[in-house]
């Protein structure tokens, strides 16, 4: 049950959050725009502060071993070369002839929790540069330097390369994309949609072409219709 | 954010079809004789692999027993009854019953139905883990909300239970069933297209992860993973009462549910008039007896392996060749 490490380590990490919450405005209010965890149980974000997930990674050199990317069993009737994606359990799959998939560890941000559907790749970028929303903006005066985009490269967000989700033709907004912050990995953190770290999103990059078929579960649930 | 309304990409039920079934209408008429041109057969094929498979299996015993020109006519379940009513088409490989029941009355004399019929089945499964790791045994074990809470993808305490695509009949009548069970109580019900729920069967399997959803018989979910249909009390038309959105806007609180669906079947069932035109056809489509298993074996042939429902066909015929030729004898 790989899988059940990543909820445990969510949940405590989601409860040093909660404390860092509480701490104060200061230090944690700067870094708000990095640093929100959901809290599903109040149904909001928090404040987050990430420096126990940053502590891990320097610690190991990397993320927990499950998000490492690993060739798995998978049996499925997707066809080779489809990408799904389980943002509950933190993994994309890349579906492989005989019942096997690449498994990549995956972080999953505020616009990538709480929808799911069938999409798929309609732009694939190298090195994207990124426009913060106006929202962000807002809520962070420091991101307005970048009001008109943001270069691609090693501190942007969208980190080494982006792959942009269309739906019958029309760009959803939402990325699997890279990361500057390769310890976010394995959490629900407010920035980004979908993110790998570089190696792996440059490895998964080289792997699919436009017009991948993206299927993303049901996580969160908010796009199925809850009845 | 956007709508998972997705146009199906398959139609397991006609019921369930409405918008494919308006663009497989437009979709081609070969020959176009009809069936009065004795050596040839118009096969409908309505969307889905298992009977896009077996009516390349009858075109193939037609055109080897008889020395017919099979002509496949690609249409919707509701059209392809429309087209043998009308004399546009002859046969009809897969007929969903309770589906179709009321369409099939419509067309009233002009089609008839095979005796001989493949069990089909509606209800909730749960994967092997669910079993192993819960204990769930019933639809009932749901309103239980420790078990209900394995099922949880969202970390607010409640199981997610998928209940079949929103434009589908039978998801109207889960919404009735986890209501009148009570498990609307501990399980969010999802609603959404089917290749997502199935990928998160895949998933959940992967990683050894209990998954319940809403499920049907013969399907090839049950050859790709080790699935349980949970159990439920046998069909009681006295507890089963479904009012349709369209007639009432209170229709859910109006409907009742309290059993497990009513038997399903599928058959193959043609123009009643082959019986006189073209006996020996008529009887061929009579006797043909097909298991679940293979059923389910075409499903898997086409939506797995990736082959053409005409090399499914074909392959299935060369290993049932002991079986086929006792639908002669």
């Amino acid at each position: 049950m790989s899988g059940g490490v990543s909820r445990r380590r969510l949940l405590a990490l989601a409860g040093a959050g909660l404390a860092a919450g509480l701490v104060g405005a200061g230090p944690a209010r700067a870094q708000a725009v990095y640093s929100q965890i959901y809290d599903a149980k109040r149904k909001k974000w928090i404040d987050y502060d990430p420096s126990r997930a940053q502590q891990y990674y320097q610690a190991y050199g990397s993320v927990p071993a499950e998000f490492k990317r690993q060739l798995v069993p998978f049996r499925t009737a997707e066809k080779p070369g489809t990408i799904i994606i389980d943002g509950d359990r933190h993994f994309l799959y890349l579906v492989q002839p005989d019942f096997k998939a690449i498994r990549y560890g995956i972080g999953v941000g505020r616009d990538g929790f709480g929808w799911a559907g069938i999409v798929s790749i309609g732009r694939m970028v190298e090195w994207p540069s990124w426009t913060p929303p106006p929202e962000m903006i807002a809520r962070d005066p420091r991101s307005a330097q970048w009001a008109n985009g943001m270069p691609g490269g090693p501190d942007n967000p969208l980190g080494a390369r982006a792959m942009y989700l269309y739906e019958g033709g029309k760009d959803t907004i939402y990325r699997i994309h890279g990361t500057a912050e390769p310890w976010s990995i394995g959490l629900n953190i407010s920035s980004g949609c979908i993110r790998l770290n570089n190696d792996d999103v440059t490895d998964l990059y080289s792997r699919v072409a436009i017009k991948t078929k993206v299927i993303v579960l049901m996580s969160g649930a908010a796009l199925y219709r809850g009845v | 954010m956007f709508r998972i309304d997705l146009a199906l990409k398959r139609g397991f039920r006609s019921g369930r079809m409405g918008a494919l079934r308006s663009v497989v209408a437009a979709a081609t008429l070969l020959g176009g004789a009809g069936a009065a041109c004795a050596a040839e057969v118009i096969v409908g094929l309505t969307a889905w692999p298992s009977a896009q498979v077996t009516g390349h299996i009858i075109g193939e015993l037609a055109a080897e027993k008889f020395g017919d020109t099979p002509v496949f006519l690609e249409r919707g379940s509701v059209g392809l009854l429309t087209a043998i009513a009308k004399g546009e088409a002859d046969i009809y490989p897969e007929l969903w019953s309770p589906n179709l029941d009321a369409a099939v009355q419509r067309v009233g004399g002009s089609l008839t139905i095979s005796p001989r019929s493949v069990a089909g089945h509606q209800g909730i499964c749960a994967t092997s883990a669910a079993v192993r790791q819960t204990g769930i045994r019933s639809v009932a074990d749901l309103t239980k909300p420790e078990i209900a809470a394995a099922f949880d993808t969202d970390d607010d305490g409640r199981g997610e239970l998928w209940i079949g695509d929103g434009s589908w009949f039978s998801s109207n009548v889960e919404r009735v069933r986890a209501r009148s069970i009570g498990y609307d109580q501990t399980m969010q019900l999802l609603e959404g297209a089917e290749a997502v729920a199935m990928a998160a069967v895949d998933a959940g399997s992967a990683l050894d992860r209990p998954v319940v959803f809403y499920c049907y018989s013969p399907h090839h979910v049950f050859v790709l993973h080790d699935i349980v249909v949970l159990e439920e009390p046998a069909y009681d038309a006295a507890r089963w009462s479904i009012v349709a959105p369209a007639d009432d806007k209170d229709w859910l609180a109006h409907s009742r549910a309290e059993t497990g669906w009513d038997k399903s079947s599928l058959s193959i069932a043609f123009a009643t008039r082959l019986t006189t035109e073209r006996p020996e056809l008529a009887e061929m489509l009579a006797r043909m007896q097909f298991e679940p298993g293979d059923i389910a074996a075409m499903s898997y042939a086409v939506e797995v392996d990736g082959k053409s429902p005409e090399a499914a066909a074909e392959e299935w015929l060369a290993a049932n060749r002991a079986r086929v030729e006792g639908w002669f004898k």
